[in-house]
């Protein structure tokens, strides 16, 4: 993980979702007619594939960096 | 009249079904024959197959019955299902291409031969096999169900509900035990396009056709159900805050070694169709969001609903409102949403079976396909048949399926990355964990505390394997780090020549002696 700090985009989700539930556990406001808590949870399932693309992008541009490792990329440290 | 139309169009589906299904065995190209082609697809599905597939083994019938009735019932507590199926996905960004390589590498087809090969044990893969099996079960019986009410309903009371447990367990087994996963990805093409076109209709038209749109619906909810609409929900019984997030964190550290869910993976071409499907699955849970809604809409149009039939939410505004024949499509993308996942299910049950039950008997080592195949029959049929004779002994067993499988996370997530976790540590910890859950979940103490109960029994699981690492005996294995352990980065080519799809995987004791590369450092 501290070698790959992009993959703390995949902690995302659990934040919109999990995280800060308490915060947005309500039905006003209404966003586009949309229970607050509903309109919620569409915006982080929304979100979600951007975070994970992010961790993904982090990944790649880190492989590109070490061409060094012949093909596989073995040598994760 | 009506009955006729949505009856005939179902049979049509069906024969469309089965016909997909059985012809997907030739798209096999050449690794002809052996297990890893069955069970895995060959490991040869790449980006779009393994989405189709992975979305379809996931969207179940309980999204059309499960969601709309939870939807109706209690409201907020259903969004737990799309917490943690994006959650999950995300931990599958990792999971996924680690289990894929270290499978691919070892020459391995499902969990049970992954923790065999990991601890060294073949027992412990006969073990871990039937536990599965007891958690599976209960899921094929709940697809057999779902798909009986399903098309009982929209065949206006045409077909009963014992012919068409029937037909689901007819139709699945048949392409099943022919074409194995590339059957279910096949069959999960069609099923993902009737769902997806026929929620997407769903979500318009009812709102449009009750409420005269989305604003009066949603004003309606709002001024009259504000109950349902945040937790703890409507009359749910402790489902609040506290459950919601031990339940999505639970089922999303679960779902990624989720026997079906790894066959998905396992039957990838490459790391990065398993990458790129972790990016974009999630799109797939905007779906979840119908079912749910509607549900909630149907308690303006059908009050009163209780018990199983509140399961019928959505199908109830469905009949009530559209003509036959797309009544007729709509239960048929309902009835592939049991089939789908069913198959997926008894294929997995069959491997487990197959290759580390009858296959770890030395007799019966050589023909570990053919043992899948018997499997998968008797798994479905007995199903089937306690469906007909005893339904709740599997519903209850259903109540643990779930937290039980959760037990397994320890001993495969941490024991992968982690040298140090010992058998005798996760063996422990995972009977002890699965104790904790059968003793809370049997006396209804779940959720306990406001907390999901295989959370409680996933922290105790950990602590005793933890414990008993520490502290118990340790086993002698000499075989290096790379050998034992898995990492997401590894590409998987260096093990025994799966990668040109030979089958080799068939073999007993397949786990090849190969490793040369230093330990990934995690």
């Amino acid at each position: 993980m501290l070698k790959r700090p992009t993959l703390l985009w995949l902690l995302v989700p659990h934040v919109l979702y999990l995280g800060v539930l308490p915060l947005v556990n309500r039905v006003t406001p209404t966003v586009l007619g949309l229970p607050f808590l509903v309109f919620w949870m569409l915006l982080a399932t929304l979100l979600t594939p951007a975070a994970v693309w992010l961790a993904w992008r982090g990944d790649r541009k880190r492989a590109a960096r070490r061409p060094a490792a012949p093909a596989g990329e073995r040598g994760a440290a | 009249m009506n009955a006729t139309i949505a009856t005939s169009i179902f049979a049509a589906f069906m024969v469309l079904t089965l016909a997909l299904g059985l012809l997907a065995v030739r798209g096999g190209g050449r690794g002809k024959g052996g297990l890893a082609e069955w069970s895995v697809g060959g490991r040869s599905l790449g980006t779009v197959f393994i989405w189709v597939l992975m979305a379809g083994e996931s969207y179940t019938s309980f999204s059309y019955l499960g969601a709309a009735g939870w939807g109706y019932n209690f409201g907020a507590p259903v969004l737990y299902v799309l917490a943690y199926m994006s959650c999950g996905y995300a931990i599958g960004f990792v999971v996924g291409p680690m289990l894929w390589s270290y499978a691919r590498r070892h020459g391995l087809v499902g969990i049970t031969d992954l923790v065999a090969h990991r601890y060294g044990r073949r027992w412990l893969g006969t073990a871990v096999a039937i536990l599965a099996t007891v958690c599976l079960l209960p899921y094929i019986q709940l697809q057999i169900t779902g798909m009986g009410v399903v098309v009982t309903t929209i065949s206006y009371g045409a077909i009963s509900l014992n012919w068409a447990y029937f037909i689901g367990f007819a139709v699945t087994t048949l392409f099943v035990v022919v074409s194995g996963l590339r059957g279910s990805a096949w069959v999960s093409v069609l099923k993902d396009v009737l769902v997806i076109a026929t929620l997407a209709f769903l979500a318009v038209y009812v709102p449009q056709h009750y409420f005269g749109g989305y604003g009066p619906f949603l004003d309606r909810i709002v001024a009259e159900k504000p109950q349902w609409l945040t937790f703890p929900g409507h009359h749910s019984g402790g489902l609040d805050q506290g459950w919601f997030i031990t339940t999505s964190l639970l089922n999303s550290l679960t779902v990624v070694i989720f026997p079906t869910t790894v066959a998905g993976y396992l039957g990838a071409r490459s790391a990065d169709a398993l990458r790129r499907n972790a990016v974009l699955l999630p799109f797939y849970n905007v779906l979840l969001f119908v079912p749910m809604l509607l549900g909630m809409a149907a308690l303006f149009v059908v009050p009163g609903l209780t018990g199983a039939d509140s399961n019928l939410a959505l199908f109830k505004l469905v009949v009530d409102s559209l003509p036959a024949w797309l009544v007729g499509v709509t239960g048929v993308a309902a009835a592939l949403s049991s089939i789908v996942p069913m198959a997926v299910f008894m294929l997995v049950i069959g491997t487990m079976w197959g290759r580390s039950v009858l296959g770890a008997v030395p007799r019966l080592a050589n023909r570990q396909k053919l043992w899948s195949q018997v499997v998968v029959v008797v798994a479905g049929a007995l199903a089937l048949l306690l469906t007909y004779t005893a339904p709740n002994t599997l519903v209850r067993l259903s109540l643990i399926s779930y937290e039980g499988m959760a037990q397994l996370v320890p001993m495969i997530l941490l024991g992968l990355v982690w040298r140090r976790l010992t058998l005798y540590g996760a063996v422990s910890g995972l009977a002890v964990g699965l104790v904790v859950v059968c003793g809370l979940v049997f006396t209804e103490h779940d959720p306990v505390g406001g907390v999901n109960a295989g959370m409680v029994a996933l922290a105790v699981n950990l602590v005793v394997a933890l414990a008993v690492t520490w502290l118990g005996p340790r086993p002698v294995d000499d075989r290096p780090d790379a050998e034992v352990l898995a990492s997401d980065l590894d590409t998987g080519e260096d093990g025994p020549s799966e990668a040109a799809g030979t089958g080799r995987g068939a073999e007993p004791g397949a786990a090849g002696e190969s490793g040369v590369s230093p330990s990934p450092a995690k």
